[in-house]
């Protein structure tokens, strides 16, 4: 699990801190979504999770492990797993299987090892067949898919996913976030920064954030009724549970409390029957 | 066809998002406002914008560009034995034969050149593989035959002196000579990068480097460096492409007027060019620490070992440079 105690942090003592005081737990295999408008402090929060960023004040306990001891970054870094938003820019291999090899090479495995982790996490993540094409004749959805396989290949416990469906295309976000569903069922914890609400509408549990703060930690069921308040904080709802809300207004006998598609083709499919 | 134009469509869309961050250099930041406006989130307003005509040259030069830097000796996949080959012997053979071709020994130099043409067919490459890859040379071949012809001192050649040129018997056989190793340097090192992949190639120069960590030389970092440099060569390709349509949408004109005005519009290039890939080495360098890299050893997927093969292949290579100083003892 891993905890986060009072974290404060501030790239410059006499601006106003970018994190204030933040204490969250995040248990194992749990699926997080954290939300929060831009420059609210979203990304720099989640770099603190595997030591790329180091509290001002507070601290980060990744499995008992604080991330301010410089001998256990590296377990650390082997435990938390980071996608970020832009696939170009974290590929550094001249070829697929050679980019997933990186984090295992870097934790200094045997090459058998590291061969075996690379065609495990490239078969979970459906990339085997491109293991051995360049990097650039990828789409994005299939790099940011490598990217996922890069990091599984460290067989980290928790994986943190900063925004990594913006510079994708629909099926590209599909694809990304049915690994990122499968990976949580096998036990591996999701931290998911997103802007889309329906990206986190499964989540286990949401981070709501703003100004530096978490403001709101809930399940989505109790995020998602505070329609106006999210709207003050410049996000919405999930695109169905506006729908429920419309036609709500418009005097049909609906419940709002549904936020995924499966949910509100039920939820329609009644009143369809009525 | 269709595939085709449906990712060339992605791809615009995807450069009209990016270029909203992007800052506009001199001159075009003017015509900055009224493009960054447009809603570029959804593809298709991207898409809609005029002038489909004038951004096709240019998308049909960056692909002239690539495919001339892909032809100087671009791998050929293949399961010759020279494919086969350890790298390190390849790349150590390569360099023997640089040595022994600078050397300018006739003789040598007539073995040399046997030996490479009968690796052509040996490694499956075909002539018309290797014209590719000395194709983008042909001018320098020229010029260096040319500059030797015209400034050799010697005995003219009959019609010469005449135009106050003169053509010397010295600077033809000068010239003939030296653009024979030239050939001989482009052609060993094209069988080398041809039969090798990248990946390969890296590896084999980080195992030969590996000895000198002793004077410091982290041979580790220099392979990630190789590794990175050319892995990013087709994603700036794209870029350059990609920032030069965003310019020429906001008014900037790279292929016509005096050549000053097309050197200076060259920098509304140039600067966001710069800019961007600051800020992808920043992000790449996240994602590297994020993924557990730090300066020191680390290990890799493949090892490399040397085979029956490679070890004949060093034979010839010694064999190779004992009858060079064979032939001319020093």
């Amino acid at each position: 699990m891993i905890r986060v105690e009072d974290l404060t942090f501030q790239y410059d003592m006499k601006e106003e801190p970018v994190l204030n005081q933040i204490s969250v737990d995040i248990e194992a295999g749990a699926y997080v979504g954290v939300i929060g408008s831009n420059g609210c402090g979203k990304t720099t929060f989640v770099r603190h999770l595997d030591g790329l960023l180091l509290p001002t004040t507070g601290d980060v306990w990744v499995e008992g492990m604080n991330t301010k001891d410089p001998d256990a970054v590296q377990k650390i870094r082997q435990m938390v797993g980071m996608v970020f938003q832009n696939p170009d820019n974290q590929i550094v291999g001249m070829s697929v299987e050679e980019d997933v090899s990186f984090g295992p090479g870097n934790l200094r495995l045997p090459p058998s090892e590291i061969r075996k982790r690379v065609a495990e996490s490239l078969e979970i993540v459906g990339m085997k067949k491109y293991a051995k094409r360049p990097p650039h004749s990828l789409s994005n959805g299939e790099k940011q898919l490598v990217a996922i396989a890069g990091v599984l290949a460290m067989a980290p416990k928790h994986i943190v996913f900063d925004e990594p469906t913006a510079y994708l295309d629909p099926s590209g976000q599909e694809r990304v976030l049915d690994v990122i569903k499968k990976l949580n069922k096998q036990g591996i914890t999701i931290i998911h920064v997103t802007h889309d609400m329906d990206e986190v509408a499964r989540a286990d549990e949401i981070f709501v954030m703003n100004e530096g703060r978490i403001v709101l930690k809930e399940k989505p069921a109790e995020v998602f009724l505070r329609v106006e308040w999210l709207k003050e904080l410049g996000l919405g709802i999930p695109k169905v549970t506006e729908l429920m809300w419309q036609l709500r207004e418009m005097g049909r006998h609906v419940q709002t409390n549904v936020f995924t598609l499966e949910d509100a083709c039920i939820e329609l499919g009644d009143l369809l029957r009525d | 066809m269709t595939i085709l134009s449906i990712e060339g469509v992605r791809r615009k869309a995807q450069g009209a998002r990016d270029v909203t961050s992007i800052p506009a250099a001199n001159g075009i930041s003017a015509a900055l406002q009224p493009v960054s406006s447009i809603p570029a989130e959804d593809g298709i307003s991207a898409t809609l914008q005029p002038a489909p005509s004038i951004q096709y040259p240019v998308s049909s030069i960056q692909y002239r560009v690539s495919s001339i830097m892909y032809k100087i000796g671009q791998y050929i996949p293949g399961e010759s034995i020279i494919h086969r080959l350890d790298p390190r012997v390849k790349i150590g053979f390569a360099v023997v034969l640089s040595i022994l071709i600078l050397k300018g020994e006739m003789l040598t130099a007539a073995t040399i050149s046997a030996f490479l043409v009968a690796l052509i067919p040996i490694s499956r490459l075909t002539p018309r593989h290797i014209a590719k890859a000395l194709k983008p040379m042909l001018f320098f071949f020229v010029l260096l035959f040319m500059l030797h012809l015209f400034f050799t001192d010697g005995t003219p050649i009959p019609p010469f002196p005449s135009w106050r040129v003169t053509v010397t018997y010295e600077g033809l056989f000068k010239g003939a000579i030296t653009t024979w190793q030239f050939i001989l340097l482009i052609l060993s090192a094209s069988i080398l990068t041809m039969t090798t992949s990248p990946t390969e190639l890296v590896s084999g120069i980080e195992r030969l480097l590996r000895p000198l960590k002793a004077l410091k030389i982290p041979s580790h970092d220099i392979a990630i460096m190789i590794s990175i440099a050319l892995r990013f060569v087709p994603t700036f390709l794209e870029e350059i492409d990609r920032i030069k349509e965003a310019q020429m949408a906001r008014g900037a004109n790279f292929k016509t007027g005096p050549f000053i005005r097309r050197a200076k519009s060259a920098v509304s290039l140039l600067v966001p060019l710069v800019l961007s890939s600051f800020r992808r080495a920043d992000e790449l360098a996240t994602a590297m620490e994020a993924r557990g890299y730090r300066r020191g050893s680390r290990t890799y997927m493949r090892e490399l070992s040397m085979a029956r093969a490679d070890y004949v292949a060093v034979v010839v290579m010694v064999s190779m440079t004992g009858l060079h100083f064979f032939q001319t003892p020093f």
